[in-house]
Order: C-alpha cells, then sequence, then structure tokens
C-alpha cells in the first residue's frame, strides 16, 4: 500500500512538471529527428552512396561508350561527362568536386580492336606455324588509361575504384578478343552460321550481410539514431530524478520520510519504478517515432527485428541501469546545479564514448576499444543485434548482464553514500 | 507523570569537526510535557533533534522513546515520533489533499479514519476550503499550517517541531499554537519545541531547556527558571545564560 501511493505521489509530481516532461519525451524525439535527418547522407556514403566520377571521354567510341554504360549501371558512381585537359581535370578533382577522374584517350577502342584482333590472328596463325608475320606489325604498348583520385581518399577506397573499372575494362577487352575471333572464325568458315556468343559472367558472387535467421538489414540512420539517442534520453532521466531527490531532501521531505519507519526506502523504491517505467514509455515513443515519424520524412521505417520481449528486456535493463545512476547522483551531489551539470557531462561523455553521437564502426581502434566501458555502449550494441542481426538472447547476454550489474553498482553505490553521509 | 524521552550521556562527534556537537548531554521529557529547546545558532539543538528522530545514531550514549530505542526498536520508536521541519517538508506541485493523503499513508494509515483525520485538521486550521489547491499556490502560513498537520496525522506521542511559526503572519501562528495547545491538552501530546521566538516560547511551554556548546546549560518548568534566575522573562534568562555574543559569525 505504502509502494502504491509512493507510486502515485511521483506519477502527480512528474506529471505536473512540464519543463520535466519536455526534456523527457520531446527532446529525445526532437534529437532523433535532426539527428537522423542530418546523418541520413552521411550514413547513405557509407553504405550505398553515388561517388562523384569525373569522365573525360576522347574516344567516343565503343569501349568509352561501353565503359560508360557499366559504371552508370553500377548505380556507384554519379557520372558527369567534361571535356577537359588533364591538368583542369586534376584541378577539378583537387577542388574536391569529384572524388575519381577517368581520362580515355583518343582512339582508345580503334586501339584495343586493332590489338585484340592481332592477339587472335597470331593465335591462329601460330597453329600454321607463322606467328612471326603478325608480331612485326602491331603496336605491343599497353593502351593507358588514367585515373585521377581526390587526395583525402582512404587507399582502401581507392584500390575498391580502381578494382572495379579494371574488371569492367577486363570486361570490354574480354568481348573485344570474343569479337575478333568471331571474325576471324568467319572468314574461315563462310557458310557457318554460328549462335551469338553468350556474354554473361559464368560465376556470380552474391554478397549478404552476416547475420542470424537469414537476416540481411543494412545499418543505416534511422537504426542508429533511434536506439542511440532513446537510450541517450533513457540516461539523461538521471538530472530530473537527481534532481527530485536533491528537491526532498533542500525542503526537508527527506528529512520527515527518514523519520518515519521505512518509508524512505519505499519512496526510493517508487521512484525507482517510476522513472524505469518512463524510460519504457520514451522507448516505446522513440520506436513509433522510428516506425511511423520518420519513414513520413522521407527516412527509411525503423526495422525493429522480430522479438519484441528482448527489447523490452534491453529498454528495461537500460532504464535500471539509468535509474540506478539517477539515484547515485542525486545522492552524491548535495546541490541541484552540481546534480545538472555532473549528471549532464558525464551522460554526455557516456554517450560520446559508448557510439551514440558517432558510431563505432568509424570510430579509430583506440576509441572502439574505449567505447566498451560505456553503459550506453552496452545497450545500443544490444539494440544493433536486435535491430540489424536479429540476435537471440544467447547473443545479448553479457551486455545485458553488463546493464544490471551496472545497476546494482550504483544502487550500491547510493545506498552506501547514503549511509556514510548519514553516519558522518 | 511517566518519562517519555531518556536521554543518557549522549554525545556526537561529526568526522571532520573539531569539539563534539553534543557533549555527554542527559535530559527527560516527560509524557504530556510541553518542552522548549532554547539555545544559539550552533548549539548543538539539530543534532539532538536528528538523533531523537533516529536519523543518525549518538557516537555515545543512549536515546530511549517510550522504552526503545532507534537502534534496537527502529519501528517503534519511529512510529511514536511526528516530525515538523522548519523547512516546508512538502510536495509543491501536489494539493494539500494529496501531501497529506500521501504522507498519512508513508505512517502506516489508511481508509476512511485517515481521510476523517486529514479533513478534521484542514477544518480547524482553516484550510478545507483550500484543500484542492497546489500547494505551490499556499500562502506561507497556509503552507505552515499544511506542515503541522503532516506531522500530526498519526497522533504521535511525541511531536518534535522546529521554528513551526517562522515567516507567518499573526493569525496563522495563533492557530498553529492554539492547535498544539489544544492536541497537548486532549490528546496528552508530548511535544519537543524550538524556536528562536522566546517569547512564544515562554507562552507556549511548560518546561525549558537551554542548550550552548553541545551541552544542557539548564532546565525546568519554564515559571520557575525565571524565578531562579531572577528575571522577568525567558529572554532575560537566556541571555543571562548564553551570553551577548555573535555565534554565527
Amino acid at each position: 500500500m505504502k509502494l502504491l501511493y509512493s507510486l502515485y505521489k511521483e506519477y502527480k509530481v512528474l506529471i505536473r512538471d512540464k519543463a520535466g516532461l519536455a526534456i523527457t519525451f520531446i527532446m529525445p524525439t526532437v534529437l532523433i529527428l535532426i539527428m537522423t535527418l542530418i546523418q541520413d547522407s552521411t550514413f547513405k556514403s557509407v553504405n550505398e552512396s553515388s561517388v562523384p566520377l569525373l569522365l573525360i571521354d576522347r574516344d567516343h567510341d565503343s569501349l568509352s561508350q561501353t565503359l560508360e554504360r557499366y559504371i552508370t549501371n553500377s548505380k556507384f558512381f554519379l557520372v558527369t561527362k567534361k571535356q577537359l585537359t588533364n591538368e583542369a581535370a586534376k584541378k577539378e578533382i583537387a577542388q574536391g568536386h569529384f572524388f575519381i577522374g577517368i581520362i580515355i584517350p583518343e582512339n582508345t577502342s580503334k586501339k584495343l580492336r586493332e590489338r585484340s584482333t592481332a592477339r587472335v590472328t597470331k593465335l591462329l596463325n601460330s597453329f600454321g606455324g607463322d606467328s612471326a608475320s603478325v608480331e612485326k606489325t602491331i603496336d605491343t604498348s599497353k593502351i593507358q588509361l588514367n585515373l585521377f583520385f581526390d587526395p583525402i581518399t582512404k587507399k582502401s577506397f581507392k584500390t575498391t575504384i580502381s578494382n572495379s573499372i579494371e574488371r569492367i575494362i577486363s570486361q570490354i577487352e574480354m568481348q573485344g578478343m570474343v569479337s575478333a575471333l568471331n571474325e576471324k572464325m568467319r572468314e574461315s568458315f563462310p557458310d557457318a552460321k554460328p549462335s551469338p556468343m553468350e556474354n554473361t559472367p559464368l560465376v556470380s558472387i552474391t554478397e549478404e550481410y552476416a547475420s542470424y535467421n537469414n537476416s540481411t538489414i543494412i545499418p543505416n540512420a534511422v537504426q542508429h539514431n533511434v536506439p542511440a539517442w532513446t537510450l541517450f534520453a533513457m540516461f539523461f532521466i538521471c538530472i530530473p530524478l537527481a534532481g527530485n531527490i536533491i528537491k526532498e531532501r533542500e525542503d526537508g521531505s527527506a528529512f520527515r520520510l527518514l523519520t518515519m519507519p521505512g518509508s524512505y526506502f519505499i519512496v526510493m523504491l517508487g521512484k525507482l519504478i517510476t522513472y524505469t517505467i518512463v524510460s519504457l514509455i520514451q522507448f516505446a515513443l522513440m520506436l513509433c517515432v522510428g516506425l511511423f515519424i520518420l519513414p513520413l520524412l522521407g527516412l527509411p521505417q525503423l526495422n525493429i527485428g522480430n522479438s519484441l520481449p528482448l527489447l523490452f528486456l534491453i529498454a528495461l535493463s537500460a532504464g535500471l541501469a539509468a535509474t540506478g545512476f539517477g539515484l547515485l547522483v542525486g545522492t552524491v551531489a548535495t546541490t541541484h546545479d552540481q546534480a545538472s551539470l555532473f549528471g549532464a557531462v558525464f551522460i554526455i561523455i557516456l554517450a560520446a564514448i559508448g557510439g551514440v553521437w558517432v558510431p563505432t564502426f568509424v570510430m579509430p581502434d583506440i576509441m572502439k576499444t574505449i567505447s566498451v566501458i560505456s553503459p550506453l555502449n552496452w545497450g545500443l550494441e544490444s539494440f544493433y543485434a536486435v535491430f540489424i542481426r536479429n540476435s537471440g538472447l544467447k547473443e545479448i547476454w553479457p551486455e545485458i548482464v553488463k546493464l544490471w550489474l551496472f545497476f546494482f553498482v550504483t544502487l550500491g553505490g547510493s545506498y552506501l553514500f547514503q549511509k556514510y553521509k548519514r553516519l558522518k | 507523570m511517566s518519562v517519555l524521552v531518556d536521554i543518557q550521556h549522549v554525545s556526537k562527534q561529526y568526522k571532520e569537526a573539531p569539539k563534539p556537537a553534543v557533549s555527554d548531554l542527559s535530559m527527560t521529557i516527560e509524557k504530556g510535557d510541553v518542552f522548549g529547546l532554547l539555545g544559539p545558532n550552533g548549539a548543538g539543538k539539530t543534532t539532538l533533534i536528528s538523533m531523537l528522530c533516529g536519523l543518525f545514531p549518538p557516537s555515545s550514549g543512549t536515546i530511549f522513546i517510550n522504552g526503545h530505542t532507534h537502534q534496537t526498536h527502529s519501528k517503534a520508536s519511529k512510529q511514536a515520533i511526528g516530525v515538523v521541519p522548519q523547512e516546508i517538508a512538502l510536495y509543491l506541485k501536489l494539493t494539500a489533499w494529496e501531501n497529506l493523503n500521501f504522507l498519512g499513508h508513508m505512517y502506516g494509515l489508511k481508509g476512511a479514519s485517515l481521510k476523517e483525520n486529514i479533513k478534521q485538521h484542514l477544518s480547524v486550521l482553516g484550510l478545507e476550503a483550500n484543500m484542492h489547491q497546489k500547494i505551490s499556490s499556499y500562502s506561507g502560513g497556509m503552507k505552515r499550517r499544511v506542515n503541522l498537520i503532516a506531522g500530526l496525522l498519526h497522533n504521535p506521542q511525541l511531536l518534535i517541531l522546529d521554528e513551526p511559526t517562522v515567516g507567518v503572519d499573526v493569525q496563522s501562528k495563533q492557530a498553529i499554537i492554539d492547535h498544539l495547545k489544544k492536541m497537548n491538552r486532549e490528546n496528552g501530546m508530548t511535544i519537543l519545541y524550538t524556536s528562536h521566538h522566546l517569547d512564544e516560547a515562554e507562552d507556549f511551554c511548560n518546561y525549558i531547556g537551554i542548550i550552548d556548546h553541545g551541552t544542557l546549560i539548564t532546565q525546568g518548568k519554564t515559571k520557575e527558571l525565571i524565578a531562579q534566575n531572577n528575571c522577568s522573562s525567558i529572554e532575560e534568562v537566556y541571555l543571562k545564560i548564553t551570553g551577548n555574543n555573535f555565534r554565527d559569525k
């Protein structure tokens, strides 16, 4: 009965605190909307965005046309065609207008055809013992294509782009050779009517993200920002909670409650339960933002995986960790200002370390290592696991245990500190 | 009359303080007394009251409340006490009714008797018409009156009042004192009262103790104490004993 009335009191106090409600529910909603909109393009560049590519075509023939078609169809590049000198092209790339530039010199197609034909002729003639005649007439020097890269391009990305373009050129080369062979065969067998040679690849590679239950969801801005800022908001309730505890201490309510048999413990339990419920409501609200509001803004819909009970467990664990932290801050801090400043700064640091602002997968190795000390990271990794990899409890239990341990440590810390302060 | 509060050789030494806040203090309060505990700032009143309320234990000595100590019978000794802190220890965003209903439940009261009890106190102290207004909208005097009711709800054997009339108008002060006198007279409620309003203490308390530097310097029935010291009022006695020097410089 005491607990019920304590819960009712906390509910009434909370519901009438308009500023507190705004911080608790509106702030994370706004943060999710703003951060997701801002980061959407950044996440796309990491995932699927078109790389701006400058194509300088001086060939105007089959090779350049085929190359352009392949590059455009790959959807990896955003192709812009210009007629520039090599120096002007370099300047454009150096200024950051393009990530990559390709210069196809004059007569490249013609040279490719000549060399393909010569190679095929040489091969066929060698069956009759005569290869020297062809050797003498063809130019064996390599055809040069020039690639220019933006200086800020990472080596790994440069290699990937070079390999992609080389693969496209190899395909064109192969087609040139096959065409030359066809031509030669037609000369040797004028009456034959061969079926056209198929040039579709014989080997195909399927790519898929390693995940459980055959899920193939690519992380995007929504998948990152919704859980990240929800956790941030959940931990941010340490400020109103700590403020609530300090206010009770300052106005003598805590003194009065401590003089009542067993009541202070009940009141603290009431706060713990109330604020944990608030954090669960925050979580549900943020899920709704991800599911229903973000798609209205042209952003992808949040994919919440397929285990609502598991999501509830993560949210409950994170909520308890946040509430425990709030109790500790409220017990240790002596003034409202101290609690607000310390709580806010500490949560912002934990959020930065934990990958809320910048996801851990783009952090340098040292920060990735440090990130595992943040409870926000434990929560975030658990949400990632369920949202993106459809993981089960078997995969995320270490993070859940860490959150519960954090809760018990902060709870124990606040109890011991309270006892120490009273005995002092 | 029997003893309700028995304080035996109680001392309290805070860890970082050079001197004990309370030093070897012994005194008793009999059932039905209105005991005025007077003393300058820093004399040790708050520390003594905190120990009486069970907020922390004494460094040495024992405090018995109705035969129980907080250390051995916390529930029984705490249930015997009602506290009215100097601060307005109420939730400003809740109404008077919600505050008192919550605090009543925290004292273990419930049902119709609690509701009736709240209504009765509110009515006597002229707050019935405003009981569903938030405390934040109350005047200082109204807040003080609700603050007092919160300590009276469970009809405690010992009511501890820390400056219950500070910052209120004459009318509210009179209403508070009259209600306390009534509770003492009709219910036999023992009251421990601290205040810097010495004329109010003289009028209200039948027994006075003056504490300074952590020790009880003098105690006795109010009128006897005035006569023994050849003074005309408690204020004169107080200044004679504690001197004119500032204590909070």
